[in-house]
């Protein structure tokens, strides 16, 4: 008995000593980084590199001009799995086993930068006026680049272009009234549903907020200290976007799986995704399935606006090999290396010069893509930016799906993300 | 830079402290003779390999997560984990009072409580089927009602999507020829929550069936001869004498069920991600967000919730069926027993008996 007390007591020691060792320093937020130039010269020693899907199989053997102009340099790839990448990355901030270099989804650069475990971009690696506005704007985290983008997306309307025909209507949308014209036209031309944009659920914010955007609504002030999402903008978009529903254009539950055969059945008179949907659609419909899509930009009411996705190339501060890092990082950003990457893995280049040359020139449909991509909007990185999100979610599924009002929502949307924080 | 995530240093610490302590204090002089002491030095080292695992991936995790739920943790503190403060019962509030939470608790419930029943239920009728009416075929039937338990959950819920599909899914085609056109079942706020406690009830009958025939097999074949004798009926030998005979079983299943019902998370993760508008997050998938989200402290909170909701079902279930309320009837029942039924008295008094072959077997847990 008298053991056990003993035994207790030490623990209730130690206990309370590691809870009092415990306690935030007094800095807030990232504090001011520095941002070291990095040195000349060809790039050597060993860097690892962390990428996913796609880009983590094929990065490897692309690499190998990075290592012919560098002949001490070992640049060893690891391909990562989506699912996995994000706990393996916070696994590897944890424990301080960070690779040298990763990518990273342009909404996680908010949140693994708060941890400090990214390094600033230092200046003159790149030009930050070469990349897409919105790609850039993504690296971007309390005022500081903690990254490169390495490659984008953005989304467009595709439309049923026999179907816009029948109906007399353009299938290229300018304004909001013109793009309900086109969902109603589509409907009485045969189309069970007139367009489909996702009701809520997982993602549905990315759906949702280029209408915001072209609204003028912002997510947060200009500093990313502010949540302002309760603004008379943001309820008209919320309202336009109800307006699908309410008029029975849009579904509010579409089976998984349904959208490609539903298209290209006209079923679906049109929807708004990214370019990988011209692979599915030609996969669904068979090939030349896409010349009767049109490609159409998002339409425009206050400013044009899309959403911009992909993802940056970001240096961890604990790298050994630091500034080799960044030099593979700097050859992965030049416009002929990109457009080489296009040609790789058709991923879309960051930077606006690579446009210029080859099939990203010539083919009319990367060209749609392309101009959208100058007015993309990339949401705050913020740290608990995927919080918010959910609640964009939440409160988007309330407006499509149960008729909540757009004010209401409006005001749930603030006051959640108010008390989740920018975490900034 | 020691870490919470993956073990750090400090594991090794206690890996080599903890054995050691012991043996050290067992080697006190007072009652401890040479003999003693080599025996309890060699237990030690034959117990040495579970007791490091044990503290090492058991303890330690259980501790850490203790601690991570009093304090303010989030994923910015990666680099730092010591570095947070401590905000003792204020997670604790935060989650109690977060409407999202409540919700989920009453999903939660809402599951266990219809699914719990629902699950032991059908599991009783097929074992009893199975242990009296089919006997050439029981091997197949067996293999039949446990395949769903050991089929992965990822291919089974492709199966079930397509079976709930509204338009042009197997149950409502088949509702269809009856005249009766079938909801959406997966994309309505009302039928999202059965359609998934179908298909729990369904993968979680297998365990079940085959724990309940074992503890039927163990039911003395006197017993039901006796009763039949005194002219009680099937309905009567098997309310009368099987059920309490097989108590400790079905205690045994309804905790593992409830255990596994209440950290309900696979199938709205895999089926409907939570929605639609909510109506099938539960409290684990909520948990599993929130971590995700990088709230590591809160979401440790919720855990312990669970937790403690966990304790409290396995409570009220051993109130319910356990032993000693087995006990107090025995005293009755002399008392209150009809000539027409005078089974229960035995059957009650082997129950202890009878029951433990049931719960003998392996323990897997039903989900």
């Amino acid at each position: 008995m008298r053991r056990t007390a003993r035994v207790s007591v030490a623990a209730l020691a130690v206990t309370t000593l590691a809870l009092t060792a415990c306690g935030r320093s007094d800095d807030t937020g990232t504090g001011q980084p520095e941002s070291t130039p990095i040195s000349g010269g060809p790039a050597t020693g060993t860097v690892t590199v962390w990428a996913m899907g796609t880009e983590g199989e094929a990065l490897g053997d692309f690499v190998q001009e990075f290592t012919a102009q560098n002949p001490d340099v070992d640049v060893q790839v690891t391909a990562v799995p989506w699912d996995a990448a994000h706990d393996k990355i916070a696994t590897a901030i944890a424990a301080g086993e960070v690779p040298d270099v990763s990518m990273i989804g342009t909404t996680w650069m908010g949140e693994f930068a708060a941890t400090g475990a990214l390094d600033a971009t230092p200046d003159g690696v790149v030009d930050p006026e070469a990349f897409f506005p919105g790609a850039w704007d993504s690296t971007q985290v309390g005022g500081t680049s903690y990254g490169v983008p390495w490659y984008v997306e953005t989304r467009l309307l595709y439309v049923n272009t026999a179907l816009a025909e029948q109906a007399g209507v353009s299938p290229t949308p300018t304004t909001w009234e013109e793009l309900t014209d086109l969902a109603k036209g589509l409907q009485q031309a045969g189309a069970e549903w007139g367009i489909n944009l996702q009701p809520g659920e997982t993602g549905s914010w990315q759906t949702f907020l280029p209408f915001a955007w072209q609204a003028g609504a912002q997510i947060t002030d200009d500093d990313g200290t502010q949540i302002t999402l309760d603004t008379p903008e943001m309820v008209k978009a919320l309202e336009y976007y109800q307006s699908f529903f309410t008029d029975g254009v849009a579904p509010t539950e579409l089976p998984e799986g349904d959208l490609e055969p539903g298209f290209v059945d006209g079923r679906i008179g049109a929807f708004v995704s990214g370019p990988w949907h011209i692979g599915l659609l030609e996969e669904t419909g068979g090939a030349g399935f896409m010349d009767g899509v049109t490609l159409a930009p998002m339409p425009v009411d206050a400013q044009p606006a899309s959403f911009i996705g992909g993802s940056n190339l970001a240096v961890f501060s604990e790298s050994q090999n630091r500034d080799a890092a960044w030099k593979l990082v700097q050859w992965l950003s030049e416009p002929d290396v990109q457009a080489e990457w296009y040609r790789t893995t058709s991923d879309l280049p960051a930077v606006e010069s690579s446009w210029d040359q080859g099939d990203l020139a010539d083919d009319p449909r990367l060209a749609v893509f392309g101009e959208q991509m100058d007015t993309a909007v990339a949401p705050p990185s913020i740290p608990n930016w995927e919080q918010i999100a959910t609640v964009i979610d939440t409160e988007l599924e309330k407006v499509t799906k149960s008729g909540e009002d757009a004010q209401q929502a409006a005001t749930t949307m603030q006051q959640q993300a108010e008390q989740i924080g920018t975490g900034l | 830079m020691a870490a919470t995530v993956t073990a750090g240093p400090r594991v090794h610490g206690r890996r080599t402290t903890a054995p050691a302590a012991t043996t050290g204090s067992a080697a006190r002089p007072r009652r401890s003779s040479p003999l003693r002491r080599r025996r309890s030095l060699v237990a030690w080292g034959l117990a040495a390999p579970f007791v490091v695992l044990f503290l090492v991936f058991t303890a330690w995790p259980v501790l850490s997560s203790l601690l991570m739920s009093v304090t303010d943790l989030r994923s910015r503190d990666l680099r730092n984990p010591f570095a947070v403060n401590v905000v003792g019962f204020d997670n604790f509030a935060t989650v109690l009072t977060d409407p999202a939470f409540h919700t989920a608790a009453l999903n939660t419930l809402y599951f266990v409580v219809v699914g719990v029943p629902l699950t032991m239920l059908l599991a009783l009728a097929v074992a009893v089927a199975l242990n009296t009416g089919i006997t050439r075929l029981a091997g197949f039937f067996r293999v039949g009602y446990y395949l769903p338990v050991v089929t992965s959950i990822v291919a089974v819920a492709v199966v079930w999507r397509f079976l709930l599909r509204p338009d042009n899914g197997l149950i409502n085609e088949v509702l269809g020829w009856f005249g009766i056109s079938g909801p959406d079942w997966l994309g309505s706020t009302t039928w999202a929550m059965p359609s998934l406690i179908a298909m729990a009830a369904w993968r979680s009958m297998g365990t079940l069936v085959v724990i309940f025939l074992a503890g039927l097999q163990s039911v003395p074949k006197t017993l039901h001869e006796a009763a039949a004798l005194d002219g009680a009926n099937a309905w009567q030998r098997l309310t009368r004498v099987t059920l309490p005979t097989i108590r400790p079983t079905l205690l045994f299943g309804g905790v593992i069920t409830g255990i596994g019902f209440l950290q309900f998370f696979e199938e709205p993760f895999v089926m409907t991600q939570g929605g639609p508008l909510g109506s099938t997050m539960s409290v684990a998938y909520l948990v599993y967000n929130t971590f995700g989200f990088g709230n590591y402290g809160i979401a440790a909170a919720m855990s312990y919730v669970l937790f403690v909701a966990i304790v409290l079902l396995t409570v009220l279930q051993f109130r319910l069926l356990g032993e000693h309320d087995g006990r107090h009837r025995r005293r009755r029942h002399p008392a209150t027993t009809a000539p027409a039924a005078p089974a229960p008295a035995p059957a009650a008094g082997t129950a202890g008996l009878a029951g433990t072959p049931g719960v003998a077997v392996p323990r897997g847990g039903v989900r």
